[in-house]
């Protein structure tokens, strides 16, 4: 019962931000054709509302997170900080494994599961890896991709950065996939998911200082790059990093540009 | 036209054909090997201790613009604002992008310069070009993917992209340069400008 309530709070705050997104700012229309082909392809239409979170996100990361990430691995011992990425790699591999099955991924499933089993008791409740198999990830917001949802506009999402609604549905689906939601919420010890998102931040910023400060350097538009990142990123995630089917992307138009290019010679040379 | 303009020059270009032929025939060098030795030079001269920094950057930059196809590179990133450009506008923002990418480049391999390269394989893309598969290994964590997307131009190799872990630098720089020439109005001026501001904000 109480999982639910909770699951309905979280719900109709995504609703009410989005909301507030949709009635923040109109899609914008363009007239030139060209134009209208790339607002689709960025899909960002409550981009005023996305900045302003993404701003707001980072505030919060230059003051809380990236100090905290900065100590953390200052302070901890290299093996301290491995055996907590284990320990929560381990904790989320039970939704990893039903992500798996659910795309029909049955050897990465097996994979999950005999990591989850062996480092769970042989490496002493997750602290160690124990095994030579390679930790991956999966989520809910994959496992759409992988039955064919689209990704929907871009949104970010307060503390949680960007998540297009593909993905914001995903997080929902994935805190009912796990056990540790449903064990706190059981047994009322919410402070358990609090410390655990905690740790979880601090672990995967503390591992992505440089490479974070780097883009933030070069970047002319920080909120393109990163949104830019994050959808390539993903879509390589929904892959499992295989390569696409199709070889010629359309999204890589090389072999396009160069034909427009070729083109648009011939005719100046006529 | 062109062969009576070339025809002056013409014994230079049969001397440097042969003093060239020897390491350069393309017939011997594979798009793998291209990307192995390039890698491996690269780390050799960008983690050579006897080497000041700025030395280093000029290193780094020679090395770049002789592995990546820049020309290329900077057109594809304006994408569809390339063929609004004027001819003024074009020149200016190819000369300012090159400086762009070589700091931008050269400040992320800075952060692999111990590493190692590890090149395992690669595939074809289309009829020019071949993505060579790679692995950066770091001292933390899993080992890094890294794909070049090599162009073969009559007996050259040259990169056209890079992809880590998905994710085509060419692609993020495209979508970020098309999100500013938008913001700024449409015009390709807006991003000469940031450009420009960027590069003396480095300096």
């Amino acid at each position: 019962m109480r999982l639910k309530s909770e699951l309905a709070g979280r719900l109709s705050a995504i609703g009410l931000v989005v909301a507030l997104a949709l009635s923040a700012c109109a899609t914008p229309t363009a007239d030139d054709p060209d134009a209208r082909t790339e607002l689709t392809a960025i899909n960002d239409p409550w981009e005023p509302f996305n900045r302003a979170m993404f701003e707001f996100n980072r505030v919060l990361d230059r003051a809380l997170l990236r100090p905290v990430a900065q100590v953390y691995r200052g302070v901890i011992p290299e093996l301290g900080r491995e055996m907590v990425k284990n320990f929560l790699d381990n904790l989320r591999s039970p939704v990893i494994l039903v992500n798996d099955i659910l795309q029909g991924e049955m050897n990465r499933a097996s994979e999950t599961g005999t990591r989850f089993l062996a480092n769970t008791t042989v490496g002493l409740g997750g602290l160690f890896d124990v095994t030579d198999i390679e930790f991956h990830s999966e989520d809910f917001g994959q496992t759409l991709a992988v039955w064919g949802f689209e990704e929907g506009p871009y949104l970010v999402l307060p503390l949680l950065g960007p998540s297009p609604i593909r993905d914001t549905i995903g997080l929902i689906g994935d805190s009912f996939l796990d056990p540790v939601t449903w064990y706190t919420h059981r047994t009322d010890r919410h402070a358990i998911s609090w410390v655990r998102y905690g740790m979880r931040a601090v672990d995967r910023r503390s591992r992505n200082i440089e490479t974070l400060d780097e883009i933030e350097r070069s970047a002319i538009d920080l909120y393109a790059t990163v949104r830019s990142l994050y959808r390539q990123r993903r879509s390589d995630e929904v892959l499992n990093g295989r390569p696409p089917q199709s070889v010629t992307m359309p999204e890589i138009s090389w072999d396009e540009d160069e034909t427009a290019e070729e083109n648009q010679v011939l005719v100046v040379t006529k | 036209m062109y062969a009576r303009r070339l025809l002056p020059i013409a014994p230079v270009i049969a001397l440097s054909v042969l003093l060239l032929a020897a390491p350069s025939s393309a017939e011997t060098f594979s798009p793998k090997e291209f990307i192995e030795s390039l890698g491996e030079e690269t780390i050799g001269a960008i983690t050579d201790p006897n080497v000041s920094e700025r030395d280093r950057l000029t290193e780094f930059s020679r090395l770049f613009r002789k592995g990546f196809d820049v020309d290329t590179i900077s057109r594809f990133v304006l994408g569809r604002y390339w063929r609004r450009a004027t001819d003024e506008q074009k020149v200016k923002y190819q000369i300012l992008f090159a400086d762009f990418i070589v700091t931008t480049y050269a400040n992320r391999f800075r952060q692999y310069s111990n590493e190692k390269l590890l090149v395992d394989g690669e595939r074809t893309a289309n009829k020019r070009d071949t993505i060579v598969l790679s692995k950066i290994k770091l001292p933390e964590g899993p080992a890094v993917r890294v794909d070049w997307r090599v162009r073969r131009t009559g007996d050259n190799h040259k990169i056209v992209d890079v992809i880590v872990e998905g994710v085509s630098m060419a692609i993020t720089q495209r979508d970020e340069f098309a999100s500013v020439i938008r913001r700024g109005g449409g015009g390709v001026e807006t991003l000469i400008a940031e450009l420009q501001e960027k590069l003396s904000a480095d300096d």
